[in-house]
């Protein structure tokens, strides 16, 4: 049904006057995937996740919102936060919800549909360049059928006053929703800008979002980028993100995923140029029967660049999680400093995670370590809060909410951590 | 010496030895994977009083604090431990925490992300809880702390820190201090809180020790050196030695082993183990 639900979309944009070009790139794009499908898990990179409990149900792409989703946003983390927002409801943008409040008018912060035609010269240079199609069948997809996203443009040596958050809504109130949000950002040669992308839902039905994001981030430029997903109900989630590096970049990556039926999300950083530096964290914390699955992929193409990787899990009840950290050396890049570490937390014996770290390095002047951890909370610090009186229970929960804290903090909007710290103290 | 020997009994007479009984112990027996550590112990300590341990490295000195807080890995295989009269081995770590044992931990370890002030914020209020009593209000609780603090001169900014997250070696032993001074114990035991620290922290650290002492609450008091009792002058000093009390005494007795070392002790040891 998905599938066909698919088609009929595609032939939808077929009928439709759109500009040739971008209709030949859909029509690409549909190839692709009509070629090698939806992944299964006979796929090496799908092996644990299983998407097959989607395709017999009926998904609509639509752009209806109820009032329900005011409500939600009220009650969203960013509500009493200072930032441009720009809110998405199933796919669609919605300017009334949104505000930018950013002065520099060179700066663009916008919506993709219209930056194709605003801002074309931008557009045309980066669109498609990054998130390849070629056996990423969910990207052609979104290709294919993408019909909006975020837009941001930062120009040379210029930094965005505020933090961007991009905030898609998923309303299921009335029917299975389907979107494809599709999220282009640049930022040219030493500009500066922090962009939190965030999910969140409403509705019994249920959704699948499949998001392609393309990052290109120019030399010196420095890019504080952060992922919220707490999307609830019966939520599926594919999360694309391709962040090409030029040179001198510096990226702090942070994602969160505190919700979700099934999350995957690849997050791909292609380092092009010497002395990059990237962090990566990630924090995941899954219950019920939930299945969240962090793909990270590093390139070290050049010389002299640095990436320092952490992601960390807390698993409840039946849920699973999977952790994929590749990185690969190229035969250029010497002096390349890669690390990275997987931590987890099983606390039920039912609850469990595959973690694979995976160094392909073909230089050999580097330093790489990895390491994963899966178990119970150590019981040192167990037993010295113990030992001051503090029950099994509560010091359980106080060494849960510092491992994962130690992630959240990582973001450097300080008011949305607490928020933040506190939803995660709830959940805990 | 003579001096401090003189405030030692000026201080202690009117304390010493008129206590109830706190502390017992009597053949305590503790093994680790099949190990045997602890080889029948029998202590017993009244309120007021000062109890040095000593012995050489690995004898069980930090084992028999260990068990004696709660920590699970250790198997208790025989013997008993009561205090105030309670079973304290059936007790969880908690529980005997929240009953009036202190450990001040030889190595005490780092809780990245757990702050100090929040901490003990917990620690205070769950003992209160314990006792049927309401959390203490944040003033007072801050108040409280800051009074403390001073007490054995920690650096204020160290609360804000995650608890002993990056502290020196002394000021862990000190932050054990402290908390030992924040939560009032009946029992504390100290173990090598001396090592670590400086010539001044020393003498801070045991001066707000013998402020803390009174005629209901006991110290067991783990060190390698004289130089500690110098400060806190004990009653009775205990030599511990493959896993038993093997030789008992009063203050005298440290003063000796600083001379002597311990070969003699274990030369006994032998001696009588041979005639058995
Ligand atoms: N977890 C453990 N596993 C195995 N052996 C242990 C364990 N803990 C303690 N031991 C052993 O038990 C013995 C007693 O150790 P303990 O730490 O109690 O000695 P100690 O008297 O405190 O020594 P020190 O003066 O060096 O602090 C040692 O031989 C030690 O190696
Ligand atoms: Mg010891």
């Amino acid at each position: 049904m998905l599938l066909e639900n698919i088609k009929s979309e595609y032939n939808q944009y077929k009928n439709q006057a759109e500009e040739s070009a971008f209709f030949q790139l859909r029509e690409k794009a549909f190839a692709e995937f009509d070629k090698s499908g939806f992944p299964t898990i006979k796929n090496e990179e799908w092996k644990y996740t299983n998407l097959k409990s989607i395709f017999d149900k009926n998904f609509k792409s639509t752009c209806v919102s109820s009032a329900s989703v005011k409500n939600l946003l009220v009650d969203s983390l960013f509500n009493s936060i200072k930032a441009n927002k720009l809110v998405f409801v199933n796919g669609s943008f919605n300017p009334e919800l949104s505000s930018i409040i950013e002065k520099d008018s060179a700066i663009v912060i916008s919506n993709l549909a219209k930056a194709r035609k605003e801002n074309t010269i931008v557009f045309d240079a980066h669109f498609g360049n990054y998130a390849k199609i070629e056996n990423e069948s969910l990207n052609a997809m979104n290709t294919a059928l993408m019909s909006d996203g975020a837009f941001v443009y930062v120009p040379s040596n210029k930094k965005v006053e505020n933090p961007i958050i991009i905030i898609n809504v998923v309303d299921a109130n009335d029917m299975n929703v389907l979107s494809q949000p599709r999220n282009l950002i640049i930022l040219e040669k030493n500009a500066e800008a922090c962009i939190v992308e965030s999910y969140i839902s409403v509705g019994v039905n249920a959704s699948f979002i499949n998001v392609v994001n393309e990052i290109y981030v120019n030399e010196n430029a420095h890019l504080e980028h952060y992922k919220i997903q707490q999307q609830t109900g019966e939520s599926y989630q594919n999360n694309y993100t391709q962040i090409f590096q030029e040179a001198n970049t510096n990226i702090n990556q942070v994602t969160l995923t505190l919700d979700g039926t099934m999350v995957r999300n690849n997050l791909h950083f292609y380092m092009n140029g010497k002395n990059c530096d990237t962090l990566l964290y990630g924090l995941y914390i899954t219950e019920g029967s939930n299945h969240i699955d962090n793909h990270t992929r590093v390139d070290h193409a050049m010389p002299n660049c640095q990436s320092n990787e952490l992601y960390k899990g807390i698993m409840k009840d039946k849920s699973t999680a999977v952790f994929n950290g590749k990185i690969m050396v190229h035969l250029d890049a010497q002096k390349t400093n890669a690390y990275q570490r997987n931590q987890n937390v099983l606390l039920d014996p039912e609850a469990s995670i595959n973690t694979k770290p995976q160094l392909e390095i073909f230089a050999d002047d580097v330093k790489c370590t990895h390491g994963a951890t899966i178990g119970q909370l150590d019981e040192e610090p167990m037993f010295y809060l113990r030992s001051r009186g503090i029950p099994e229970d509560v010091a359980r929960k106080m060494l849960l909410n510092a491992f994962a804290d130690d992630i959240a903090e990582k973001i450097k909007i300080p008011e949305l951590v607490g928020l933040l710290e506190q939803l995660i103290e709830e959940k805990l | 010496m003579n001096e401090i020997e003189k405030i030692g009994n000026q201080t202690l007479s009117p304390l010493g030895r008129v206590g109830e009984g706190l502390l017992s112990i009597k053949n305590l027996k503790a093994e680790i994977e099949g190990k045997k550590i602890l080889n029948g112990i029998n202590l017993e300590v009244k309120a007021g009083e000062v109890h040095a341990i000593m012995g050489p490295n690995g004898a069980g000195k930090s084992t028999l604090s260990a068990v004696l807080a709660g920590r699970a890995d250790y198997d208790v295989t025989e013997g008993s431990v009561t205090l105030d009269g309670k079973d304290l081995l059936d007790m969880s770590a908690e529980d005997r925490a929240r009953e009036g044992v202190f450990l001040a931990f030889q190595y005490p370890i780092e809780i990245p992300g757990v702050s100090t002030t929040n901490f003990l914020k917990t620690a205070v209020n769950e003992k209160r809880k314990y006792q049927g009593l309401e959390p203490m209000e944040a003033t007072d609780f801050l108040k409280l702390m800051r009074q403390k603090m001073e007490f054995v001169e920690m650096d204020k900014s160290l609360t804000s820190r995650s608890l002993n997250e990056g502290f020196s070696g002394g000021e862990k032993k000190r932050n054990e201090i402290f908390q030992m001074a924040m939560l009032e114990p009946k029992l504390s035991i100290l173990d090598e809180t001396d090592s670590g620290l400086d010539i001044d922290a020393l003498r801070l650290v045991s001066e707000g020790v013998n402020k803390l002492r009174n005629k209901d609450n006991a110290y067991i008091v783990i060190t390698h050196y004289q130089r500690l009792l110098d400060y806190i002058v004990p009653d009775f000093v205990h030599v511990l030695y493959k896993g038993r009390i093997v030789k008992s005494g009063d203050a005298s007795l440290a003063k000796e082993l600083e001379l002597k070392g311990y070969d003699w002790i274990k030369a006994e040891v032998e001696a009588n183990a041979k005639i058995i």
